[in-house]
């Protein structure tokens, strides 16, 4: 659990100036710039997939994913690593709590791209890369057979 | 000042009956001289294994040095070898700006599904970035499947290019389905 403090918040300035300087960037984990701390920013309110439903800029502090629904697959990329991306299956809609940098307790609706990026952050928290999530698409749609 | 010593890059192909063994023996050759894995696609078609790679080695090197290790690794294992230097300029990776679409073709077998869908996407402009078919379904009604991914020129939509293949699927009695997968980035 992340102790809200002065650091916290310099934290979180790193990483909204960290975020509002990577082209298109929707969002950024505190391990990305080598904090190993559970604080994440996601904003998708500029992004064109986000932008008819987000709750503008989110800073989240010990963020916990309390109910996810539905599943949908969806190509990513990070700028974490580079040039690669893949598809991922993500939850469509989630609820997460999480603390303000107030330390206020929230709850949030996420559905859609917001959603996916906020897994895509939280995952950075847990060490997880979207490689990791890769979905073969070829492997699920053909199955082992025997050509002869 | 240091002197980045010049890289070369060649494009390798290996193709034959599938058996285990098959990379491990050819990357061997490829760790042995010193040459980078670059790029690679590997995958099992019907029975057959096809490798192709994009593998790079500074000066000096040369083509007939790799080819003559792969060789006897080939012969050995019953695969077909190609090797090809790439020039400078084809080295270069190339950046796309417009949408990257999927567009899947499947319907009962027939001759030319492949030429027609790629032929119209061609005369577009559109360039094809991965494909792959597969023949499903039984025997006696055999299926074909086509899924390609293509990068759209500036001015075109996916609306567009469905809307440009409609009447070859009325045609070929297919059913061509188009949506967006350009990556979004985290």
């Amino acid at each position: 659990m992340v102790t809200i403090d002065r650091e916290i918040h310099t934290l979180i300035e790193d990483l909204l100036d960290t975020m509002h300087d990577g082209p298109g960037s929707v969002g950024v984990a505190a391990p990305q710039i080598g904090v190993t701390l559970r604080v994440c920013v996601v904003d998708v309110s500029a992004n064109r997939h986000g932008k008819e439903n987000n709750h503008g800029q989110l800073c989240m502090i010990n963020p916990e994913i309390i109910a996810r629904n539905g599943v949908a697959v969806m190509r990513e990329g990070c700028m974490s690593v580079p040039d690669y991306t893949g598809d991922v299956e993500r939850a469509t809609e989630i609820t997460v709590r999480f603390q303000e940098p107030d330390g206020s307790a929230r709850e949030i609706a996420a559905s859609g791209f917001e959603a996916v990026a906020i897994q895509h952050e939280m995952d950075h928290l847990d060490g997880v890369l979207f490689l990791d999530r890769i979905v073969c698409l070829k492997t699920g749609l053909f199955r082992r057979k025997n050509y002869r | 000042m240091t002197q980045q010593p010049e890289i070369l890059h060649y494009a390798v192909s290996v193709v034959g009956k599938d058996r285990p063994g098959i990379v491990a023996g050819v990357a061997e050759v490829f760790f042995r001289l010193g040459c980078n894995i670059a790029d690679s696609s590997c995958t099992m078609l019907a029975g057959e294994f096809a490798m192709i790679l994009i593998v790079s080695h500074p000066r000096p090197f040369s083509k007939s040095r790799l080819f003559d290790e792969l060789k006897p690794v080939c012969e050995q294992l019953g695969m077909s070898l190609a090797v090809r230097t790439l020039h400078a300029d084809e080295v270069a990776r190339q950046e796309t700006m417009g949408e990257i679409c999927m567009v899947s073709v499947y319907g009962a077998d027939q001759p030319g599904i492949v030429y027609r869908v790629t032929r119209e996407l061609a005369e577009q402009g559109i360039n094809i970035m991965d494909l792959n078919t597969k023949l499903i379904g039984t025997h006696d009604e055999p299926v074909y499947v086509m899924m390609l991914e293509a990068a759209l020129p500036d001015g075109q939509t996916p609306e567009s290019l469905e809307a440009m293949l409609a009447d070859l699927k009325k045609e070929l009695s297919v059913e061509i389905g188009v949506r967006v997968i350009t990556p979004v980035a985290f």
